[in-house]
């Protein structure tokens, strides 16, 4: 399947059209359990963002070797693979980052979006193509997460980025796990929304 | 059949292409990894007990390791102290609490650090027929050849992994702080045992309160709050702090097991960390002839 899309089409696609959270419905538990607050989906979002990239442009260097039957076991292999590799780069190089990304890091492994994005594309596509389609991914997840993160603690803890804006804490059932789900929910009621509402302003023109 | 065969092979050769990168990066930075490890381990320790960047000079920080001997189908426990003189001396006491030998240890300062080192030398002390087992170590602080505070570490179960903890105790055993040194709790909900407002609440807690110290699932009232978060000016905080001293601690919002978790490893902890040392003190009291640095 040759790939007709330009490299910033790949990169809009993944924050857009095919939104992990908003749009495909993807990792939904982790990002629901972690999105309390900004800081923690920002955290979360550059480590999948790392681990996409660099999981996608394995496989698809290696797309030709790979066995059809066994490409979902390679795909974990990959992934864990990358996650340890980054984990102790990080614990060894960055100590204050790791101290804050360590815990992120190394939950990843089990994260739907990564195998899917290996499955959908970078076992189909050229390298070049599947490094854009992961930093697409990658930032649509990150983009999500602070979105629902923003959301959960201006209403949980009536703070942004730790800095308190409201004084008061409008209702603290925002930063249970449960919640999460309203607000994605709600998120994606929103942007599916605003998608018809520019379709249609699009057909009367 | 072929299939098979071409499946197992690539499978096989990917697990060890994987491994290959997962272990080249191991052996690449595990030197650093454990470096950065013990020096934060090291700032944390002088932050728990108030020094800034390094320990004064009438300050001495003396390691104790506790060891399990086993002899003869019997169990001792086994402590090594720096003596009196240079040098070590390894204790052995019999589960009741008696001292059945102690042992002049000849080891250097370095290497008692180095486990290997550390164990040739007491078995070279203690004689063969017997089997060490290492167990735990902690700190003595003594300022001016006073004893001042004791430095612990320990592990206890949490939610998902093992929490990792070094603590800070007074010598009458109230808490003077901890700190958390490893933990995989998620994020937002358990990680918040990482968060002053959850630990300065084991702040000062005297031995009595933690002794059967219990966890509580009400919201923290507003100006425990607020002093926990040290937003207060200092003599409020302390008025407050000494009002919820003899209280449970208060539960972190949706993650319960968590702050049980902590609570009741640090109740463990101390518990038994009392008792030993109470029994070491008393052994040291009894015998003149033993003389260690404790």
């Amino acid at each position: 399947m040759a790939n007709d899309k330009s490299n910033f089409q790949l990169v809009a696609n993944g924050i857009l059209a095919e939104n992990p959270i908003f749009k495909l419905a993807l990792s939904m538990c982790p990002a629901v359990g972690i999105s309390t607050t900004v800081m923690n989906g920002v955290m979360l979002g550059i480590a999948v963002l790392f681990v996409q990239v660099f999981s996608s442009v394995t496989i698809s260097l290696f797309k030709d070797f790979i066995h059809p039957r066994i490409r979902i076991p390679t795909y974990t292999l990959t992934i864990a693979t990358w996650v340890t590799v980054i984990d102790l780069t990080l614990a060894a190089t960055m100590p204050e980052a790791y101290a804050k990304m360590g815990i992120f890091v190394k939950i990843i492994v089990a994260f739907a979006i990564i195998t899917m994005r290996l499955e959908m594309f970078a076992c189909k596509e050229p390298v070049s193509s599947s490094f854009w389609d992961g930093l697409g991914m990658g930032l649509g997840f990150l983009v999500g997460m602070v979105v629902i993160g923003a959301v959960r603690e201006i209403l949980g803890s009536g703070a942004l980025l730790g800095y308190d804006i409201l004084g008061f804490k409008p209702l603290l059932f925002f930063i249970l796990p449960s919640a999460g789900f309203f607000v994605v929910g709600l998120m994606m009621a929103f942007f599916n929304y605003i998608e018809i509402v520019y379709k249609k302003s699009r057909e009367q023109r | 059949m072929k299939d098979i065969l071409t499946i197992i092979f690539r499978l096989t050769l990917s697990c060890i292409l994987a491994a290959t990168v997962m272990g080249t990066t191991f052996v690449l930075t595990n030197k650093a990894k454990k470096h950065n490890e013990h020096v934060k381990e090291e700032r944390v320790a002088f932050s728990l007990l108030g020094f800034e960047g390094e320990a004064p000079e009438s300050v001495a920080m003396n390691t104790v390791y506790r060891y399990v001997v086993s002899r003869a189908g019997e169990q001792f426990i086994g402590y090594l102290m720096p003596g009196e003189n240079d040098g070590y001396v390894f204790l052995q006491l019999d589960l009741d609490g008696n001292l059945v030998t102690s042992d002049e240890v000849n080891l250097t300062d370095e290497k008692v650090r180095q486990q290997a080192d550390r164990e040739g030398g007491i078995m070279n002390a203690i004689g063969p027929g017997n089997a060490i087992r290492f167990a735990e170590q902690f700190q003595v602080i003594s300022n001016s050849d006073e004893r001042a505070a004791y430095l612990i570490t320990g592990k206890f179960p949490g939610y998902k992994t093992n929490i990792a903890v070094m603590m800070a105790l007074n010598t009458d055993f109230s808490i003077i702080g901890f700190e958390v040194l490893e933990h995989e709790e998620d994020p937002g909900l358990g990680g918040e045992i990482e968060k002053p407002y959850f630990k300065n609440q084991f702040k000062d807690k005297p031995f009595e309160v933690m002794r059967d110290i219990d966890v509580i699932k009400e919201p923290i009232p507003n100006e425990y709050l607020e002093a926990l978060e040290r937003d207060l000016p200092p003599e409020q905080i302390e008025e407050i702090m000494e009002k919820y001293r003899g209280n449970d601690i208060y539960a972190l919002t949706g993650a319960t097991i968590s702050a049980v978790a902590v609570a009741d490893g640090l109740k463990g902890m101390i518990k038994k960390f009392a008792y030993r040392v109470s029994l070491l003190d008393s052994v040291t009291e009894k015998n003149e002839s033993v003389s260690v640095i404790f």
